[in-house]
């Protein structure tokens, strides 16, 4: 499909005819298809599809957390698609905080210690880590659970919590794969309300998800499918019918 | 039929899939077996040889030795052959003329005590030819322990009181002299030797009846100013025990050191490989498994490995008994070499079979006590939490800070892996020990079988070391491998999260060099200790301090040599395949 | 969308097509009696954003009509320097009428088969492409959803209305996945 032209920002992320293949020439499975993608400073995109379509596996591409086999891709302007490990992990710090479906909270860290560990894996002064923390905590309304170890938070809370922890180097776009896969309708809602917080404050965001609860936070959503997109819609700003009209209430 | 088919495939399907697991247990255990046959082996090596050698020669209940103008008094030569006559006297042989010469070859000079014996067979202490031929004019036997002492082999020329003779043969003995080297040598040559410069001395060999009552025989008949000295077989032993008994203590030592060692590994292994293992149990009893068939498999399982372990252990220590045993002391491996025994064989196959038992119980009560909920809801052990360390590491560099955690994350691992290392850093620190020991007065006669020992000790305490720092080795590697494994999240997370590859493999090295460290500071003293207790005061041998100082940073890089490789292999492991949502 | 009942046959309404009006004031009014504007507040704080469309005169207009069915009766209410102001209060009938609105167990059908036969018959006819049209309505809906969720989301939590986005939101993705199905089905049939 062609590359969808969008005002905003500057291109946070670029993605040009991206490919990622696995297996043996016999087996040969191509779970991300000739994909090309720009996601603009502030903006939130949603990519969505049936499970084994490689919307995560796009996204941990775009994440430099894999290698594509084919393509290119630049991340903050800077190719990354052969960058040297370390150099990429570097940028990584400043330029990608993730979230995952199965949380990844490190077990016997409490909240505000595994909010704090990017800025101190990124060099940060531990008071600066830890003020940081802080500030996150009270953004996910999870002040009185600073000193909870994960298992003695709920899963909304877990995934809050690491979503704090994504934001802790403050990076310039949030990657989440999956985010509400492992939640109750409750706990869904307050991740999508932050979520929503996120957007407002213009933090860029890429989403993958087969929920689509979770896709209409988002203002693009891209359909998947087979490794390749297949559809792509536009959620805000389009629409003039109310709210009343749209949940059929109104003749 | 089906149903033993069945777990068969399943055992073996499971040891295939975890090739490394599989071949580190075997290794663990094989390293216990090996160290149980070897053990058991050099026991019946040191309590056996004195009875062994003195069946080999027609060793004396009695020996006797008549030393005119010695002691200086009561006693004629006729008096002193009239011995064997006394009652109870079955056998004799003797008296055979002995003089003190002085010995010259390779560099030494050492006084000896020479014994003139016939060409014919002695009827009582008949020494046992290890090599060569018994004595002739103009040939000396020498007793082996001296021999190996002194490096002469058969064919060598020495020199006795000056004069030129050849090495005929070597030869064992349990009559030996108190305090001097023995060598035989034909009575004329004796004599010609001696000279009449000094009053011949004369020994004689008794047979009693009753060989228990040997020890009262010859008290019996040594009053206080006798010219003669009669000595019981088992004052003999007396005298030879001593001279095993260190090695004994260091062999005790070191057997009780490496099944430490042993113990400590093969504890992180069955824990580590316990969580993994009750989850197995936990999801084959969800698909409809009864316990008892997971049991019996996991039984299987571990009796596979356990005999491969007693095979490899047993051929181990078969192979490296010789080893510790071999020539180097003129008792110890003097009546043969050690022999690994069907009784030896069988304990230690019991002991790999209950090592077997234990790592199959501990989960299958364990799966079976846990809901089958539970286990498939809770994959690991819950990690430690240790909030100094983690306060402390925050204020590390990243490799640093991952370091700490991981070693805060396990600290039974971390202890077990440091006890096994300080382990053997103290054998490596008493071997140095021993080897640096001075005899004094090795070039002096009456010595020389002091150093003889002292060679055969460090002879010992280096095989067991090397034994040691292997086992240490692997075990390390283990740890190392196990850490790796268990971080596979946290240190996929912490690449995500934005630490680099090297930081991460820094970190994983990281936490076993924190602890290698402490290992070889440990060590230090407690190698010290280990050379207190087998060879006397550490304070008055001369220790190498550089060569022991040296160890501490020997040790650091050959914990970062050997974990170089799995903490790097663990830190570029493809990350999304880890975070991705299972 | 509600079952026909033995109402006074709803007149078709300028606002809110919500024929179950009549019976959520008569519930209101079992609890207490009130005024009509008390009646309008409360109703509109219910439905949240989507009050908007809540007719000024709706309320005032099923409240007379109730009245003349004789399910609800009025009283006069003076007040100083305003125009005097009803006070609706339930009557026996009425009361009646909201026991058996309680226990009703009717729901609004779910069966989506009007849309259903019109793929159907779009395939039959050759005239249009029913994966087009699924795509077609399931931007349709994820639009509304988007919206639906952004209302549900600005609501304080624990807000009443919220609850009634939050089904608006479920229901929608609902009907999402079932479209999914759909483009799964008739996307397998294109290739067949």
């Amino acid at each position: 499909m062609t590359e969808p032209i969008l005002a905003g920002g500057e291109p946070i992320l670029a993605a040009r005819t991206l490919s990622k293949e696995y297996g043996t020439a016999s087996a040969l499975v191509r779970a991300v298809d000739d994909v090309s993608l720009t996601v603009n400073q502030g903006e939130s995109v949603a990519i969505v599809g049936p499970s084994g379509c490689g919307k995560s596996t796009l996204l941990y591409l775009l994440g430099g957390l894999e290698r594509p086999t084919a393509g290119t891709l630049a991340l903050d302007s800077q190719p990354i698609h052969d960058m040297p490990e370390s150099r990429l992990a570097r940028l990584r710090r400043h330029a990608v905080g993730f979230v995952f479906q199965a949380f990844h909270l490190v077990d016997e860290l409490t909240a505000l210690e595994n909010i704090e560990l990017p800025a101190l894996l990124a060099g940060a002064s531990p008071s600066a880590a830890r003020e940081r923390a802080r500030d996150l905590l009270e953004q996910v309304d999870l002040s009185d659970r600073a000193a909870h170890l994960p298992s003695a938070l709920s899963g909304g809370q877990r995934q809050r919590v690491a979503i704090a922890r994504a934001l802790a180097n403050r990076p310039r776009v949030v990657l989440a794969d999956e985010p509400t896969g492992n939640l109750d309708s409750a706990a869904t809602t307050d991740v999508l309300r932050l979520f929503d917080q996120l957007r407002t404050a213009g933090q860029t965001l890429v989403v993958v998800t087969h929920d689509s609860r979770v896709a209409a936070t988002a203002d693009r959503l891209i359909s998947m499918r087979d490794g390749a997109f297949v559809d792509e819609t536009r959620l805000t700003g389009g629409s003039a019918r109310s709210l009343t009209e749209i949940t059929g209430l109104e003749a | 039929m089906g149903r033993a088919l069945l777990i068969w495939r399943l055992a073996l399907g499971d040891i295939t899939r975890r090739r490394r697991q599989s071949a580190l247990l075997v290794a663990m255990i094989a390293a216990t077996t090996a160290t149980l046959t070897l053990s058991l082996a050099l026991q019946g090596v040191t309590n056996d040889p004195f009875a062994r050698t003195r069946a080999a020669t027609r060793g004396p209940d009695v020996s006797a030795l008549f030393e005119p103008g010695f002691h200086g008094t009561m006693g004629t030569l006729a008096q002193f052959a009239a011995l064997v006559r006394s009652p109870g006297v079955t056998a004799s042989s003797g008296p055979y003329a002995v003089a003190r010469l002085e010995l010259i070859a390779r560099g030494y000079r050492v006084r000896v005590h020479a014994e003139g014996r016939d060409r014919d067979r002695a009827q009582v202490d008949q020494p046992l030819l290890t090599a060569g031929h018994w004595t002739a004019d103009g040939g000396v036997v020498i007793e082996r322990g001296f021999a190996e002492a002194l490096g002469v082999h058969v064919g060598d020329a020495i020199l006795l009181n000056g004069r030129r003779f050849a090495v005929r043969g070597i030869a064992l003995t349990t009559a030996m002299p108190i305090s001097d080297p023995l060598i035989w040598l034909t009575r004329s040559d004796l004599l010609a030797l001696a000279g009449g410069s000094e009053p011949l001395w004369e020994s004689l060999n008794l047979k009693l009846s009753d060989p228990a009552a040997a020890s009262a025989f010859a008290d019996a008949r040594n009053p206080p100013n006798a010219a003669w000295f009669l000595e019981s077989w088992q004052e003999l032993r007396a005298d030879d025990s001593q001279t095993i008994a260190n090695e004994r203590q260091v062999l005790g030592i070191g057997a009780v050191l490496l099944a430490m060692i042993a113990i400590a590994g093969i504890a992180v292994l069955v824990g580590s490989r316990m969580a993994e293992q009750t989850r197995r149990i936990g999801l084959l009893k969800a698909v409809g498994g009864t316990p008892g068939l997971l049991a019996t498999m996991l039984l299987a399982e571990n009796l596979l490995l356990a005999s491969a372990a007693t095979v490899i252990g047993v051929a181990a220590g078969r192979v490296i008994a010789p080893e510790l045993t071999a020539p180097g002391n003129s008792l110890l491996g003097s009546a043969g070499t050690a022999a690994v025994s069907a009784a030896s064989v069988a304990l230690a196959a019991a002991l790999a079979f209950a090592v077997a038992i234990i790592a199959t119980l501990l989960p299958a009560l364990s799966g079976a006590r846990t809901s089958t909920i539970r286990a498939l809801n809770d994959p690991a052990r819950p990690p430690r939490r240790h909030p100094w360390a983690i306060g402390l590491s925050s204020r590390l560099p990243a490799p640093g800070l991952l370091a700490l955690r991981l070693i805060a994350r396990r600290p039974r691992r971390t202890l077990l892996g440091m006890a096994s290392l300080t382990i053997a850093v103290a054998t490596v620190i008493a071997t140095l020990m021993e080897r640096h020991t001075p005899v004094l007065g090795v070039r002096v006669a009456g010595n020389i079988l002091a150093a003889d020992k002292q060679a055969s000790l460090e002879h010992v305490a280096t095989v067991l070391s090397v034994i040691l720092v292997v086992v240490a080795a692997i075990n390390l590697l283990f740890v190392t491998w196990a850490t790796v494994l268990d971080a596979r999240r946290p240190t996929a997370l912490a690449r995500a999260l934005g630490a680099t590859p090297n930081q991460v493999s820094t970190g994983l090295a990281g936490a076993q060099l924190v602890p290698g460290a402490l290992a070889a500071l440990f060590g230090l003293p407690a190698g010290l200790v280990v050379f207190g207790l087998t060879a006397g005061n550490p304070l008055n041998a001369d220790p190498p301090i550089p060569l022991l100082l040296a160890v501490i940073p020997a040790t650091l890089i050959a914990v970062a040599a050997l974990t170089a490789i799995p903490a790097r292999v663990g830190a570029r492991r493809p990350v999304a395949e880890v975070l991705r949502s299972e | 969308m509600a079952e026909p009942n033995e109402l006074p046959t709803p007149e078709p309404l300028q606002g809110y097509q919500l024929r179950v009006v009549q019976e959520v004031l008569l519930a209101l009014l079992a609890g207490e009696a009130s005024h009509g504007y008390q009646l309008r507040a409360r109703l509109a704080l219910a439905l949240g954003p989507l009050a908007g469309a809540l007719n000024d005169g709706q309320v005032y207009v099923t409240l007379s009509r109730l009245e003349k069915s004789g399910l609800v009766g009025s009283q006069r209410v003076g007040q100083a320097e305003r125009p005097d102001r009803k006070v609706y209060s339930l009557t026996r009938q009425g009361r009646e009428r909201v026991d058996t609105w309680l226990n009703d167990v009717s729901w609004p059908k779910p069966a989506p088969a009007e849309f259903h036969l019109k793929l159907v018959a779009a395939a039959a006819a050759g005239l249009a492409d029913p994966v087009g049209i699924v795509d077609r309505q399931r931007r349709e809906l994820l639009v509304g959803l988007a919206q639906a969720q952004r209302a549900a989301l600005a609501e304080p939590p624990r807000s009443v209305a919220a609850l009634l986005l939050e089904g608006v939101v479920l229901r929608l993705q609902a009907d999402l996945r079932w479209l999914e199905a759909c483009a799964r089905y008739w996307n397998q049939a294109r290739e067949r």
